[in-house]
């Protein structure tokens, strides 16, 4: 499949770097100013109020996960990656943390702004899967719900599929969705629980 | 005391597009000849030249050589995009700088690069914005198989579809191919409202021929309906095209007979085309940067760029850009005659700055 690239709209973007004060960073800085981005520099903690940045460059060869408001693998945005030490162990590290585009320092003249692209596209694109898997889990573990709604139903008389029907046409009469309607048919036939019994 | 200072020079003499590089020489070396001929200079330039032949895998050594066998620092040179990302490794090890006179696609702002012709928008955007107001947006593109034709024409995409226009069709040709029939009876069936020509040298050429014959024999062809639009087509192509050229519109920082010519240029106007301007500013602009400034021609260029008489003469240190004019023109009798003209506009890569409505701006030749 063909992708359109979606340019991100780049003028007046705030980035934030997590390295300290270095020839990388003068020569980042230099290359996201010319693009048209604002550039906050951080060391040696990120502060919470990065999280409010567009995109964030850290230094693989020394990061640690203290340094982040956040836990490994939750970055709320774009992370690009400063690799220089190729150790495994630190690849490791990264692979933990998470990054959505990479660049190999020393940084020279180029490849922030491919950077950017490829970062934010990514970015969206883990975002909205993610999104997308959790709605399915969702609806996966709510399928013995409807299962049961069903059953309920059609305990009153009727097939299988009429019952279902009846369910789906609840389900838009009340504007909810198809497991929601089944939630509120087993919670309205199930008898509330003796708490104390089950425990004996 | 006069301080002589080297200058690389490194334009190709032949090749496929020897026009274009002949005319950025021809500008740099006047300029050369005027900053030598002016006592009021403090410096005066030694060209070191290298000729690359149209040859892409020369410009690398060629200008290495220039920045190692020499006192040369700054080189003014290359012609197509592809020759100055060769360039740029040479550059950062010799501890070098170019100055880039022809116009691009844009999204680059080398630290070791000045760019002086115009980028996207100083000649697409404004010229996109000229046709959908005045013959439609419905589009065919066409380009040769490299960088400035792909880009130019994505960039096309992207605006035209935004501006609810509609790309008809889009079509590449190799380097050097003459084979265009295919895409002219294309654009003979799709009738579009105008055609984005991105060819180069002889493709162009033989296209221009083509659509010429169109224009004889299909009705919707003629009388100057769907134009024909180039965004580097100059005065020093026109003999090479001759009356294939009729009609076609061209957007450029600018054609001869418009007044001024570039702001690098100091008043004079005595050029063939934007192309030698370019060339002849760049080489002036450098000269300014560098007079009274005993020791400044060793200065990296970014500290030379942070000079507040580099930002006067239209230089950004952030983009290492050129604020330039806007022209677009059209082919009549076998001249540029100007269409629009708009006020200097900061170079801008990335397309990352609010962009001004520069149609308004354009001011209408009666």
């Amino acid at each position: 499949m063909r992708r359109r690239l979606r340019i991100p709209d780049l003028g007046g973007a705030r980035a934030a770097i997590l390295h300290r004060p270095h020839a990388t960073v003068t020569a980042l800085v230099r290359q996201l100013q010319a693009i048209g981005l604002e550039v906050d520099c951080h060391w040696p903690d990120l502060p919470v109020s990065a999280r409010g940045a567009d995109y964030l460059f850290i230094d693989v060869d020394t990061a640690y996960d203290e340094q982040f408001p956040w836990p490994p693998g939750e970055a709320p945005l774009p992370t690009i990656a400063l690799i220089g030490s190729e150790a495994p162990g630190r690849i490791e590290w990264l692979m933990t943390f998470g990054a959505d585009a990479q660049i190999l320092k020393p940084v020279g003249d180029g490849g922030v702004y491919s950077a950017l692209l490829i970062a934010r596209a990514t970015f969206d694109a883990r975002r909205e899967l993610s999104g997308e898997i959790d709605a399915l889990r969702r609806r996966l573990g709510q399928r013995q719900t409807v299962v049961r709604a069903v059953a309920t139903l059609a305990a009153r008389g009727k097939t299988e599929d009429q019952a279902y029907e009846q369910l789906r046409a609840m389900a838009m009469a009340w504007r909810v969705s198809f497991e929601e309607a089944a939630d509120r048919i087993v919670a309205a036939s199930t008898p509330p629980k003796d708490e104390g019994s089950t425990h004996g | 005391m006069t301080r002589e200072i080297d200058l690389g020079i490194l334009f190709s003499r032949s090749g496929t597009y020897s026009l274009i590089s002949e005319a950025s020489r021809a500008g740099a070396l006047k300029a050369v000849a005027q900053v030598n001929a002016d006592p009021s200079l403090d410096i005066t330039f030694r060209p070191v030249e290298r000729d690359p032949k149209g040859n892409v895998d020369a410009y690398a050594p060629l200008c290495e050589e220039i920045l190692q066998g020499s006192g040369a620092r700054h080189v003014i040179g290359c012609t197509t995009s592809w020759s100055r990302k060769e360039v740029i490794p040479a550059l950062e090890r010799m501890d070098g700088a170019l100055w880039y006179p022809t116009p691009y696609e844009g999204f680059e702002a080398s630290d070791r690069i000045v760019y002086t012709h115009a980028s996207p928008n100083q000649h697409l955007l404004p010229l996109l914005d000229y046709v959908f107001a005045e013959f439609g947006a419905r589009a065919y593109l066409t380009g040769s198989n490299y960088i400035w034709g792909w880009e130019m024409n994505r960039l096309a995409r992207e605006i035209g579809t935004r501006a609810g226009g509609e790309v008809l069709g889009e079509r590449y040709l190799p380097l050097g191919s003459i084979e265009i029939s295919r895409i002219v009876e294309e654009i003979a069936d799709l009738r579009p409202d105008f055609v984005l020509n991105q060819l180069i040298g002889p493709s162009q050429y033989a296209f221009l021929e083509a659509i010429a014959d169109l224009r004889q024999r299909a009705p919707y062809f003629a009388a100057g309906n769907c134009p024909v639009l180039s965004c580097n087509v100059t005065e020093c192509e026109l003999p090479a095209m001759g009356a294939a050229a009729e009609g076609l519109i061209s957007a450029g920082p600018w054609f001869r007979n418009l007044h001024p010519a570039l702001p690098g240029n100091f008043g004079r106007e005595d050029f063939g085309s934007s192309l030698e301007a370019a060339g002849h500013a760049s080489v002036m602009m450098l000269a300014r940067l560098l007079a009274d400034a005993p020791g400044s021609e060793a200065l990296p260029l970014s500290e030379l760029l942070d000079q507040p008489r580099a930002a006067r003469m239209g230089l950004s240190a952030r983009t290492h850009h050129t604020r330039l004019p806007v022209a677009i023109a059209q082919v009549r009798n076998g001249a540029f005659v100007p269409l629009r003209t708009g006020a200097p506009v900061e170079g801008d890569p990335y397309l990352t700055r609010e962009r001004e409505a520069a149609l308004t701006k354009l001011r209408v030749i009666k």
